[in-house]
C-alpha cells in the first residue's frame, strides 16, 4: 500500500520532468533550464540455458522433452544424463505492463562430427503481466534423436523477443 | 550543461536496470522507451544499455509485426508487407544499426522520420528490435574426450522489440470493451474480454478492472494496443486463481490513454464476469 503511494509519487516526477524536457526543448539556446528525462525502460536478461545435458542414442529414434519448469522426459531406447534446465529470461519494466514472448517454435542442431537434430520449442506464456519486481518466461523444447545419433557437440541458436505493444 | 544533465538521465536509467536484474549473462540488454510516436516532423532517441557483465555487440533492426485478433504479433517477411507496411520502413532511419558496448555502457540510438510528399494520412508502424550478436559458438571443444553420446548447447539470440509509430495527418479512433470472463488456458486461468476499435489509428492505454465498492483495483495491466490493422483484440490476462475466482462477479473495467498523454478515458463499462 504504501510502496504504491511511493511509486505513483515517483511516477508524477517522472512525467512532471517529462513534461519539463518537451518544453525546455525549444528552449535550449536560451535559459540554462536543467532537464533530466526519465524514460520508461524495459530489460531482459537470459539467466539459464535450455539443456538437454547429454543423451546416449538408441537403436530407434526417439524423443528427450524438457518442459518449460526444466523437468526432463527421456525417451525409450534412449540414456539421458547431466542435469536439464528450461531457458529462462526475467523481463522487467514498468509495473503491470504486458510483455508479449515472441520467439523461434523450433531450431535446428548441427553436430560437431556431422550429422543434425531438431528441437521444437515450447514457450510458458504468450505474455507476461510484469509486477512490481518484473516477470519471467521459460523456454522448453522436444529433442528428436535419430537411430544411432552421431555422436558429438550438438549446437544451435533460436530467437526469442520481448515485445512491447 | 545540457548534454551533461542528459547524460546523468541516461546513467539513472542504466543503474535502475542494473539493479533490478541480478542476473548477468552476456547479451542482457535494457531498451527506453518503450515506444515511440512520432508526428512526422522530429525524431527521437532511444536509448540501448549493455546490462550483462561482459562485452556484447548489439544489433539494432526495424521489423514488420501484425497483431492478431487473439492480441499476439506476428512477424511478417519483409517480401510480405504491404504498401504501407513498406512505407514505415522507407520514412523511419535510425544510426548506428550495430555497435558493441562494455557492461553498463549505455548507447543513443538516433531515430529519424521523413515523411515522403504525397503519404496519405494514417499511421504508419515498425517495429524496432535491439538484440546481441552472440559470439560464435564452438563447433567442437577439443579438450573433451569424444563419447558416444550426443551432448546439446542450444543458444538463445534474446532482444526487445519496441513499436515505432509514425501518424501523418489528422488521425482520430475510439474502442469499446466487450463482454468479460475467466477462462481457462493452458497457461492457468486468464481475465478475457475483446476490445472494439474504430477510427484511422490505433488505440494504447491501460486498462484497470475495478469491483464497486473496493477502493484498490483487482487488475491493473499498461501497455494496451489495439493496432489499426484488426477492428477488434482479444485481451487475455492470465491471472492467479485466487484472483480469478474474485474477479466473478459486476466489476467496471476502464481503457484509459497511457499516463503520459492524460490518461483520459477511452471507454469504460460495467460488465458482470462470469
Amino acid at each position: 500500500m504504501r510502496t504504491i503511494g511511493m511509486k505513483r509519487a515517483l511516477l508524477g516526477a517522472a512525467i512532471a520532468a517529462l513534461a519539463m524536457n518537451a518544453s525546455a526543448a525549444h528552449a535550449a539556446s536560451a535559459t540554462g533550464t536543467a532537464k533530466a528525462k526519465i524514460l520508461r525502460q524495459i530489460t531482459l536478461t537470459n539467466t539459464s540455458d535450455l539443456q538437454y545435458a547429454t543423451v546416449i542414442s538408441g537403436a530407434t529414434a526417439s524423443t528427450v522433452a524438457v518442459s518449460t519448469s526444466g523437468a526432463a522426459t527421456c525417451g525409450a531406447g534412449l540414456t539421458c544424463t547431466g542435469t536439464t534446465s528450461a531457458a529462462n529470461f526475467n523481463i522487467a519494466g514498468t509495473s503491470g505492463a504486458v510483455v508479449l514472448v515472441g520467439g523461434d517454435s523450433s531450431v535446428t542442431l548441427n553436430g560437431s562430427l556431422g550429422g543434425t537434430m531438431s528441437s521444437t520449442l515450447t514457450y510458458s506464456a504468450s505474455n507476461v503481466t510484469l509486477t512490481a519486481t518484473g516477470g519471467s518466461f521459460q523456454v522448453g523444447g522436444t529433442l528428436s534423436v535419430g537411430a544411432n545419433q552421431t555422436a558429438g557437440d550438438y549446437s544451435g541458436t533460436f530467437n526469442v523477443t520481448a515485445n512491447y505493444q | 550543461m545540457l548534454r551533461f544533465l542528459k547524460g546523468f538521465g541516461l546513467f539513472s536509467a542504466a543503474v535502475l536496470g542494473a539493479a533490478a536484474s541480478p542476473a548477468n549473462a552476456a547479451g542482457d540488454l535494457l531498451v527506453a522507451p518503450t515506444r515511440v510516436v512520432l508526428d512526422g516532423s522530429r525524431g527521437t532517441e532511444v536509448v540501448l544499455n549493455n546490462i550483462g557483465s561482459a562485452p556484447a555487440t548489439y544489433r539494432i533492426s526495424l521489423e514488420i509485426k501484425r497483431m492478431t485478433a487473439l492480441g499476439g504479433l506476428d512477424e511478417i517477411e519483409e517480401a510480405d508487407a504491404n504498401a504501407a507496411e513498406k512505407a514505415a520502413l522507407a520514412m523511419i532511419s535510425f544510426n548506428p544499426r550495430r555497435v558493441t558496448l562494455p557492461p553498463n555502457q549505455p548507447q543513443v540510438i538516433r531515430v529519424g522520420v521523413r515523411v515522403p510528399e504525397g503519404t496519405p494520412a494514417g499511421e504508419y508502424r515498425a517495429h524496432m528490435l535491439f538484440r546481441a550478436v552472440p559470439d560464435a559458438a564452438p563447433a567442437t571443444d577439443p579438450a573433451k574426450p569424444v563419447t558416444s553420446g550426443v551432448s546439446i548447447a542450444l543458444t538463445p539470440i534474446y532482444g526487445i522489440t519496441i513499436p515505432v509509430i509514425v501518424r501523418v495527418g489528422e488521425l482520430g479512433a475510439s474502442a469499446q470493451i466487450g463482454e468479460a470472463r475467466v477462462e481457462e488456458t493452458v497457461d492457468g486461468p486468464a481475465f478475457a474480454f475483446d476490445l472494439t476499435r474504430s477510427g484511422n489509428r490505433s488505440v494504447y492505454g491501460d486498462i484497470e478492472v475495478t469491483r464497486p465498492g473496493l477502493a484498490e483495483p483487482l487488475l491493473l495491466a499498461r501497455g494496451i494496443a489495439v493496432y489499426p490493422e484488426v477492428g477488434q483484440r482479444k485481451v487475455s490476462l492470465r491471472v492467479p486463481a485466487e484472483l480469478a475466482a474474485q474477479l466473478k462477479g459486476p466489476v467496471k473495467i476502464r481503457y484509459s490513454e497511457d499516463r503520459e498523454v492524460g490518461g483520459g478515458t477511452i471507454d469504460e463499462a460495467d460488465r458482470v464476469v462470469k
